[in-house]
């Protein structure tokens, strides 16, 4: 399904910005995580065991997610963090990172770690 | 127990009071959760104390000298070096990463233009009507939030300007109206009172709105009859009532008035907005204040400009500034640089993969207090003490006033400033080029 | 006559009345209240009638139940909304008037203080809901203003 992704600051963003190595999975419990309409919820036929995998032309991940009714019909709301970047883009000299089309569909496999990503960033 | 400014972010509240136990601080009163996870910071697990150097996947302890060493070794061995951050830090060393800049003929930029920096250049056009906080908490009675959810991102904002009781407001919240402007339903909507306008706009349609709202400021019957931006006839009326009849407005303007839509600039098309009420609102004006996010996000526009005469993204070459139309962005897109010194930031963790990708396939120094996602590509990791908690130093709030910051304990370890570090590179980048 | 519908009508004088009847015109009129009829509220048979009746006497019956402000910490960011906009903080603690953390150590009155990021509730006596008359008893602005809800006025 076609939805609008928004990536908006949250406090409790700042408050894992700190994370131990040996402590990743707060950080992915925290920030992999993604706020969708309970109507959308319906309609995707999701449950609450499933994962969210969402992807657009910049990339891929896949993150927990919950229902959230002030989430508008057809968005999701993802807290700025190296999770959400792989969904964001440059555009004419800006960060576009609000307002983005992507492609939601249910996932049985685990959130994207983060070792997993930062392995990606550092081979290019 | 002592009254001390926190850090947390840009409002740079001055009421906090600590309890200190010799070098722990036992009670933190009056700061928000924002504030105390800065506290917080001080003795986290997480905190580095030590440099490290990268070896393939592990980080190696190294020692002090071993670690400026290799600074001075991968800036000399630099041609095109990146200065990026500073907004976590105080002015001061923001002055010495200018003077370092200049020193490695590097291009310094930071958070800030990407974030509410940019309303800056275009006020450089414009002219930009703007107040401190103290006169919107005495004389505001009319408070917008643009595209900004203040509960979030600047918790004890509405706090301050929307309950207090002001000298020319002394009832307080009854006879103060807030309206709120954003497209998703946030948290601020919950401190709604029954006068209080909160409307849910359509996502990048404020250009088209804020276009709207001149036409009806300059007369009256100006109406649109169908829908702009998701919001009717009614509302155009409720907003008009306000923005005409009010004594003193001040808008807040977050990140989602900050990007180009349609091409055009919403923060341009909104200084002319104010320009139109306060030339026809005989009773009184407006003002706009940029709520960006980082302590003294401010502070590096202000020391920039009164340094080199340009605010931000300060290109140098043999020791001069030259003109450049390039940004930090353009900079990394076009791979424009071939070693990056990050201050006080997490790129990572804000900035596009695309990006992310192409400043880690450079070596990066990190000078930064705490682990974060920039921390686990960082080729080398010096830390620092923390700003305005173990260090001395001045800040600009939000609304561009100075505010002192008081050193609360000492840094462990005698952890060096951001200011005294950036001394000593440049110290030692001097000798190393007089000892050839 | 609705209360005496949901009283025992047994007349067992347990109450100190002469009959269910008198109990409930006592009730009617705040005189007594109703855990004094001990049936009522002993025997499992007249669970529903209970129910009821304190459906019926409800928010008469305020003094029985006690206030309670809950914070939830959770919740709460500390924010300090609820310091500044509570009206008996504004009155004994000046500070709170421009926005401003009150003094510490906080004044005997001060009823919120925000330590460690969180929302604590100090001298719960002093609230309006307890100590002030009139309209100025049905006070709810800590609650009403709350950004996260994280406070609930309760009664238990």
């Amino acid at each position: 399904m076609e939805l609008r992704l928004n990536s908006v600051r949250m406090i409790n963003h700042d408050q894992s910005k700190e994370f131990s190595l040996g402590e990743l999975d707060i950080m992915e419990e925290e920030l992999a995580i993604a706020y969708i309409n309970p109507q959308d919820f319906e309609e995707m036929y999701l449950t609450a065991s499933l994962k969210l995998h969402i992807s657009n032309e910049n990339g891929e991940i896949i993150v927990n997610f919950e229902q959230d009714e002030d989430v508008p019909k057809g968005t999701v709301l993802m807290p700025v963090s190296i999770w959400s970047n792989q969904l964001t883009t440059v555009k004419d000299g800006e960060i576009v990172n609000k307002n983005i089309a992507v492609q939601v569909e249910a996932s049985r496999d685990p959130p994207t770690k983060l070792n997993v990503i930062i392995k990606k960033i550092r081979n290019e | 127990m002592e009254k001390i400014t926190c850090t947390g972010c840009s409002l740079l509240c001055d009421d906090i009071i600590v309890k200190k136990d010799g070098s722990n601080i036992e009670e933190i009163i009056g700061a928000c959760l924002k504030g105390v996870e800065r506290f917080e910071m001080i003795s986290s697990k997480h905190r580095v104390l030590k440099p490290y150097i990268r070896d393939g996947d592990s980080l190696e302890e190294i020692d002090w000298d071993t670690a400026l060493n290799k600074v001075v070794e991968l800036i000399n061995k630099s041609n095109n070096p990146l200065l990026y951050g500073f907004s976590n830090t105080t002015c001061e060393a923001q002055l010495k990463a200018i003077e370092l800049a200049r020193e490695i003929n590097g291009f310094i930029d930071s958070n800030s233009t990407i974030c509410q920096g940019k309303a800056l250049n275009v006020a450089k056009e414009t002219g930009f009507t703007t107040s401190t906080l103290t006169e919107v908490i005495n004389k505001s009675d009319v408070m917008i939030l643009w595209g900004f959810n203040a509960v979030e991102s600047i918790p004890r904002l509405l706090n301050k300007i929307l309950f207090s009781r002001g000298k020319f407001r002394m009832t307080g919240r009854e006879i103060k109206t807030i309206i709120i402007l954003d497209p998703i339903k946030t948290d601020s909507f919950n401190v709604m009172g029954p006068r209080d306008i909160a409307l849910l706009i359509e996502p990048d349609k404020d250009i088209e709105l804020i276009e709207t709202l001149k036409e009806i400021c300059c007369t009256e019957n100006a109406l649109p009859s169908n829908e702009v931006a998701g919001l009717d006839k009614d509302d155009f009326k409720r907003l008009q009532t306000n923005l005409t009849n009010s004594e003193y407005i001040s808008i807040f303007v977050g990140q989602g008035l900050l990007k180009n839509q349609e091409g055009k600039n919403p923060l341009k098309s909104l200084f002319e907005l104010i320009d139109i009420i306060n030339e026809r609102n005989k009773k009184g004006r407006a003002s706009i204040i940029l709520a960006g996010g980082h302590f003294n996000m401010m502070g590096f526009e202000h020391v920039a400009l009164s340094n080199t005469g340009q605010n931000q993204s300060l290109s140098f070459n043999n020791h001069q500034l030259i003109e450049s139309q390039e940004t930090i962005i353009s900079k990394i897109e076009n791979k424009d640089f071939d070693l990056s010194i990050i201050l006080g930031t997490d790129p990572i963790s804000h900035l596009p993969m695309r990006l992310s990708k192409k400043l880690a396939s450079k070596p990066i120094i990190l000078i930064d207090n705490s682990r974060s996602g920039t921390y686990l590509i960082a080729d080398l990791i010096l830390p620092t003490s923390i700003s305005g908690l173990e260090t001395d130093g001045t800040a600009i709030r939000l609304d561009n006033v100075p505010i002192k910051l008081k050193k609360v304990i000492d840094a462990p370890q005698n952890l060096l400033s951001d200011e005294d570090l950036l001394n000593k590179i440049i110290e030692k980048l001097r000798e190393k080029r007089e000892g050839i | 006559m609705e209360l005496y519908k949901f009283l025992p009508q047994t007349n067992c004088k347990k109450c100190g009345k002469p009959t269910c009847m008198a109990f409930a015109l006592d009730l009617l009129k705040r005189k007594v209240k109703i855990k004094e009829c001990t049936p009522l509220v002993e025997e499992d048979k007249y669970k529903e009638k209970l129910e009821k009746l304190k459906e019926l006497v409800g928010d008469e019956e305020g003094e029985e139940k006690e206030l309670r402000i809950n914070v939830n910490e959770d919740d709460c960011d500390g924010c300090g909304i609820c310091v500044t906009v509570c009206p008996v903080n504004a009155r004994y603690c000046y500070s709170t008037l421009s926005g401003k953390a009150p003094e510490y150590p906080p004044d005997s009155h001060q009823l919120f203080v925000v330590k460690k990021g969180k929302c604590e509730l100090l001298a719960l006596e002093h609230c309006r809901r307890i100590a002030a008359e009139g309209r100025e008893r049905e006070c709810r602005v800590c609650e009403t203003y709350c950004p996260r809800e994280a406070i609930k006025i309760e009664y238990v």
